[in-house]
């Protein structure tokens, strides 16, 4: 029996609930009301436990063809988009939103279309940029949002 | 009812609010029509321009997104045949031929008039009933609440297509984000796992955003290629003689209004949205046709069916976030959010409470039909020529936005946090077949779940209430049959295609 995408997702949906399903047993009830804060979570992780299993023995049952050739897909360039994005997030309290804005936007444009000359490039300097600038402008100024400013920059 | 009607069209001609679901309108069409930008996506990245804006402003601005796109999805389905949102696939099937066939101008218009058309029909709709239906639930206790959000939940998982299971699991997991942070009740911490940005609870909107955002993007980006923006034919002849596109559509009068019907249905349901109602729709047109066959070759009964459809679901999602609070698809949920963001509370209190608010999203649903077909009538070629801007430029600006609507929340990195880690759960759930739909629901309708459970246990703790008060009971027995139904749907889908593979065999 081999487990495919379906019961590999129930098993980590199981066992995410029951880890919080035993963190609920330590909630303590409020004698103000007689329900605690724990009764609904537990009833939640209860099915959500209950609907994972299912999914694990149903696909632990069922016949899995082989899988036909589909099409090749850039998984890599997933991944470099979600890292890219990650380092954006991780970079916006230090380098704050303008720097780390026109550096994401950049990196990311490029990523996704490498340019081979130096007009290219001038282009991606240009986007990263303008949406910075444009950004920045219409949220800080005209809709009062106040951009985070970076710890290391201060700008 | 017509008093308050006329007033908040009347208040919608105001420049303050007239600008907002023009701009609205405009980036609706502009969205819709650009492949691989849905209207959810379009709605999230206006979001965070709203923030600033009047309730009146804000909401103007979607609904504007949200009839814009709807209808502005049909442009590149019928002149370069590919589908600008979910919602235009079916308008594909016949708008592309007819196109190709020399006449991309009556393609384009039939479409164009039927989303009008369809659209406005539904407008009845949703100011005829959106009131009755929110009395209705005024009368409703904590047990029936409970029971009609399960119903909401088990609905959506229900109708999911590949599994049944994890449709219910999915709306399970969205329910599961509820309950970490505090408690509603006592407002007792629960299950932070010690990060300190989880204390006050997982706000919906940047999961919501996540979610929708990265799964999509992602997805468009395993199959990423800049080479395969779609080429313009700028010579492309789109004059048409309107009166005769119109009497096209009005000469088949049960064509337009059954579509219609089928959108505001498919609207009313929650979560579902226009995608499977175009499709519905198309199928159903096929099915009353005299000329089946001819479905697929360049008719106008498909590309009526499939907009009249869609844009009248619009008025279905509208009806049931004002009348229930419960959203329709995932723009109104976005919607639901903006709501939040200003105080307002939605649900059956909301007509009453908010009746100028009510009204003003009337007047604006209205209103933005024929600033729909102003757009279009003076802009359809320059809306061709956008469409073709490339995605490695739109899909950062996309994904800065996502970050500054989440970010602007609360003025706090802690959302853009949750941005982070729901996009990439998001996609996880994509690429392992779970549903997003009965996810974001569970997430949205959790805490009040929860809080109608309580609520009704604190005032009596005899649980077979939920069963003995006749609301109630008939709305978690609609629940259970609807599981019922799709478990039968399920198996005679699965004997059906096992007796088509043993004829196959032989």
């Amino acid at each position: 029996m081999k487990l495919s995408k379906d019961g590999w997702g129930g098993l980590a949906v199981l066992a995410a609930s029951l880890f919080l399903f035993a963190l609920t047993l330590g909630l303590k009830d409020n004698p103000l009301v007689p329900i605690g804060p724990g009764y609904y979570p537990r009833i939640v992780l209860a099915i959500t436990a209950a609907f994972a299993l299912a999914l694990v023995v149903m696909d632990l049952m069922a016949k899995h063809p082989p899988a036909p050739a589909g099409e090749k897909l850039n998984y890599l360039l997933v991944v470099e988009m979600f890292a890219v994005f990650g380092l954006y997030i991780g970079a916006l309290p230090y380098l704050g939103f303008r720097i780390s804005t026109l550096l994401y936007v950049a990196a990311s444009n490029a990523l996704l279309d490498l340019p081979r000359s130096v007009r290219g490039w001038a282009r991606v300097a240009l986007v990263a940029l303008i949406t910075t600038v444009v950004v920045y402008y219409v949220f800080e100024r005209y809709l009062t949002v106040l951009m985070p400013r970076g710890r290391w920059t201060n700008f | 009812m017509f008093e308050l009607l006329g007033a908040g069209l009347a208040g919608m001609f105001h420049v303050k609010y007239l600008v907002p679901l023009f701009l609205g309108t405009l980036i609706g069409v502009v969205g819709g029509a650009l492949p691989g930008i849905t209207i959810t996506m379009t709605v999230i990245v206006v979001l965070p321009f709203t923030f600033g804006l009047e309730p009146l402003q804000g909401l103007a601005c979607m609904i504007g997104v949200y009839v814009g796109g709807e209808t502005g999805g049909l442009i590149t389905s019928c002149l370069l045949g590919i589908p600008g949102k979910p919602s235009a696939v079916a308008t594909t099937f016949d708008g592309f031929p007819m196109a190709r066939k020399g006449e991309p101008g009556r393609a384009l218009w039939l479409g164009i008039w039927a989303s009008i058309l369809g659209g406005l029909l539904g407008a009845i709709v949703l100011v005829a009933a959106t009131g009755p239906l929110a009395q209705l639930a005024l009368k409703f206790g904590p047990w029936e609440y409970f029971a009609l959000f399960v119903l909401a939940l088990s609905m959506v998982a229900g109708l999911v297509e590949s599994s049944l299971v994890k449709g219910l699991l999915s709306g399970a997991l969205g329910c599961v984000v509820t309950v970490l942070g505090n408690d509603p009740v006592m407002g007792q911490p629960r299950l932070t796992l010690g990060i300190s940005w989880l204390e006050g609870g997982i706000p919906f909107l940047p999961v919501l955003i996540g979610v929708f955002a990265f799964s999509q993007i992602m997805s468009d980006l395993e199959r990423f290629s800049e080479n395969t923006s779609a080429a313009l034919n700028a010579a492309i002849n789109l004059t048409v003689s309107h009166a005769k596109v119109l009497a096209e559509i009005l000469t088949r009068p049960f064509l337009l209004l059954w579509s219609t019907f089928i959108g505001l249905v498919i609207g009313v349901l929650p979560a579902i949205g226009g995608s499977a109602a175009n499709m519905l729709a198309y199928d159903q047109a096929k099915k009353f046709s005299q000329r089946p066959e001819k479905f697929g070759s360049g008719i106008p009964e498909g590309i009526i069916a499939s907009e009249a459809s869609n844009n009248a679901n619009v008025a279905g999602s509208l009806v049931t976030i004002m009348a229930f609070g419960i959203p329709g698809d995932a723009v109104t949920a976005v919607m639901l959010g903006a709501l939040t963001i200003h105080g307002i509370q939605s649900g059956p209190l909301f007509i009453s409470q908010n009746a100028p608010l009510a009204y003003g999203m009337f007047a604006a649903y209205i209103l933005a039909h024929p600033l729909v077909l102003i757009l279009l009538f003076f802009g359809v070629r320059w809306v061709l020529r956008i469409v073709i801007v490339p995605k490695s430029i739109l899909f950062p600006v996309v994904l800065v936005l996502c970050v500054v609507g989440a970010y602007a929340l609360g003025n706090s990195m802690a959302t853009v946090y949750v941005l982070l880690v729901f996009g990439l759960l998001g996609y996880l759930m994509v690429k392992f077949g779970f549903p997003l739909a009965p996810f974001i629901l569970g997430v949205i309708l959790g805490d009040q779940i929860e809080i109608n459970l309580v609520r009704s246990l604190m005032t009596d703790s005899d649980l077979w209430l939920f069963v003995t008060r006749p609301i109630s009971a008939l709305l978690l027995g609609a629940s259970v049959a609807s599981i019922a139904l799709s478990i039968w749907q399920h198996r005679r889908t699965q004997k059906k295609s096992a007796v088509a593979s043993d004829a196959a065999d032989f």
